[in-house]
């Protein structure tokens, strides 16, 4: 080990002392990027909650025609032939009104094709009580916890389904009653917006209730592990006809994902300064030891150190401080995401806001998920930081001549 | 080549001091051979320490030159030599406070290159010739002014230099342990073959070199002395 290395090391752990200099600017880079981790992984969980919410219940990839999809067969026949593409299956949905005991709600309903759902989504996970997508037939629907709870729903009992042919209908002075469903389960995924407004039934349910014959709206589509996404989309979109399209799970939530990622930018940006802040700190630190070893420098150049190895043994000091707080961060950063759930829902409980946290960001669990780059950019970020605060004090420990740093000067 | 281990030529240094400017040292001729041992003495503000400073290529002389063995020393490089051709002891010690007594000694060696066993076990070696083996792993704040000062002799020989400059090394120490520092300095640069330059106040340590010098009005003078020690 160069003996700056081993300097640097000695000075910064003495032996028989606690080195508080060191705990406090260990401590302070240890806390931005503690900060830095449990933000950018929180951040990065809204993202990958949105992803799993959406392949969970639709695959990752859906083809939608320009209107309507004419010959559904036809599609499900090339897209199946497609490498990369596991499982596919047709759906139809669109809003309509559902009324129970005079209470009015306005959900999505989606039409599933019995025969492939489970094969493209895990939607059976979430649906209570067990095995309730088996029991869905043309007069059964799923609803959504909350739009079950809103609307005073119970399994068994019966809703009443408007569908928004009802206009149409009446402008040719023709009546189109609503249909009758009876409730077989309700779905729980976590996210505030599927939990609230959904509704589950059979594909020709939902073509009844949209007067779409044996047209549909689209077709979900499950991909193969490991299959490249975008290349198979890319495929998929080379085989289709100009009427239809393929869109990847992140084109549908472009927006959303990019106002997620400029939040996530900002915060780092920001929270950022705490490392700043902390290599201040860190520089603070190194002065006052230039000053304090003003005489301890000077007899290293008595004993043959040049100034370049001198300004190497403070750059050092930086440098394993970055390494030790940003060690100590991570390690902090990712204990308290492993007990983040109890931390926000003590909280809540205590202010009694659990449900407006919910509502206002959709989600019942605080989401974390921590990408390896974020995990290398804050890395790389704090030790860099770090390091360059060593720069000032290095270059005033280098500048001294060892003649008037042994007299003290 | 000379057979002189250290030159000065004419060597000069002033310093500023406000609009004044101060000659501390002026022509100072300087030769010590190999081996040898020799004294400064001088009143306080003589311009010892500057003068010790300048032969150890720390300072640079306004005006003379120096020659480590014969060869010219140039400021940029001296730092390159120091480490092998010279060992200094200071009237403070300097000792790291870090680290143990056996690894400052092991400093001096350190900073020439990476130190394997033979440099460790000559780092033992000194500390036990220097009767400190029982307290190498002692943190310098452990030690007591005479153990320093004994940690920072066996630094200053630990690369076996060829010259070892001693800036009054009894300054910060009682007269017992003073005398006894100086009797190890001699013994151990005797044992060497090192040559000595040592700056004291001290008339009765002046007098156990070989030679005696006197440093007034920024000249060296001899100082006519009785039998002198053979070293």
């Amino acid at each position: 080990m160069p003996w700056y290395l081993y300097l640097a090391l000695k000075q910064l752990f003495p032996t028989g002392r606690f080195p508080f200099f060191t705990a406090i600017s260990v401590m302070g880079v240890a806390l931005g990027v503690m900060v830095l981790t449990i933000v950018t992984s929180v951040m990065g969980g809204f993202g990958y909650e949105i992803r799993r919410m959406i392949v969970e219940t639709e695959g990752e990839v859906t083809i939608k025609p320009r209107v309507l999809l004419e010959d559904a067969p036809a599609t499900l026949a090339i897209v199946r032939r497609i490498p990369g593409v596991a499982a596919a299956s047709p759906y139809a949905k669109g809003p309509v009104m559902v009324m129970s005991q005079g209470i009015p709600a306005f959900p999505i309903f989606r039409g599933l094709d019995l025969d492939s759902v489970n094969s493209v989504t895990n939607l059976a996970r979430f649906v209570s009580p067990a095995g309730a997508i088996d029991q869905l037939d043309d007069d059964a629907v799923i609803l959504s916890a909350q739009l079950a709870q809103t609307l005073g729903v119970r399994l068994g009992d019966t809703v009443e389904i408007y569908s928004p042919l009802l206009i149409e209908k009446l402008k040719s002075d023709e009546v189109f009653l609503p249909r009758q469903f009876r409730v077989v389960g309700q779905l729980y995924v976590g996210h505030q917006q599927l939990d609230s407004s959904m509704v589950y039934g059979t594909l020709r349910a939902a073509q009844e209730i949209y007067g779409l014959g044996r047209r549909v709206h689209g077709i979900n589509l499950r991909l193969a592990p490991g299959a490249g996404e975008e290349a198979v989309v890319a495929r998929i979109n080379a085989a289709l006809p100009a009427d239809q399209r393929a869109y990847l799970w992140m084109e549908s939530w472009a927006d959303f994902l990019w106002v997620l990622n400029l939040e996530k930018s900002i915060n780092f940006f920001l929270l950022l300064f705490i490392v700043i802040i902390a290599a201040f700190s860190v520089m603070s630190s190194l002065l006052i030891s230039v000053v304090r070893k003003t005489r301890e420098i000077g007899l290293l150049g008595a004993l043959g150190a040049s100034p370049r190895q001198v300004a190497l043994c403070f750059c050092a000091q930086a440098f394993v401080i970055g390494v030790t707080g940003t060690g100590l961060g991570l390690a902090l950063g990712f204990g308290i995401l492993a007990v983040r759930n109890e931390i926000v829902h003590g909280l809540t409980n205590l202010l009694q806001r659990q449900q407006t946290l919910q509502q206002f960001y959709q989600f019942a669990d605080l989401p974390a998920h921590t990408l390896p780059r974020d995990l290398v950019v804050t890395t790389v970020a704090a030790i860099v930081i770090s390091t360059l605060a060593g720069l000032l004090p290095a270059w005033r420990a280098a500048k001294l001549k060892p003649v008037e740093a042994l007299r003290g000067e | 080549m000379s057979d002189f281990i250290l030159t000065a030529r004419g060597l000069a240094k002033t310093y500023q001091s406000g609009d004044r400017k101060i000659g501390v040292l002026r022509n100072v001729e300087l030769e010590v051979s190999a081996g040898e041992s020799v004294s400064i003495r001088g009143e306080s503000g003589s311009g010892k320490s500057t003068l010790l400073n300048l032969l150890a290529g720390l300072d640079t002389p306004d005006a003379g030159t120096l020659s480590w063995a014969g060869t010219p020393v140039a400021m940029g490089e001296a730092t390159r030599r120091r480490a092998d051709f010279l060992g200094m002891v200071f009237q403070s010690f300097y000792l790291i406070p870090e680290i143990d007594a056996f690894q400052n000694v092991l400093m001096a060696a350190r900073i020439r290159r990476a130190p394997g066993p033979a440099e460790k076990a000559r780092a033992r070696d000194l500390l036990a010739r220097v009767g400190l083996a029982e307290r190498a792993s002692h943190l310098p704040s452990q030690l007591s002014g005479g153990e320093r000062q004994r940690v920072a002799v066996a630094r200053a020989l630990m690369n076996s230099p060829r010259l070892l400059l001693a800036d009054e090394p009894t300054g910060n120490l009682d007269e017992q342990t003073g005398d006894s520092v100086i009797e190890l300095l001699l013994d151990l640069c005797r044992e060497s073959g090192t040559s000595l330059v040592l700056v004291t106040h001290n008339l009765a340590h002046a007098a156990k070199t070989r030679r005696s010098l006197f440093l007034h009005e920024g000249v060296l003078r001899p100082v006519a002395t009785g039998p002198r020690p053979v070293g």
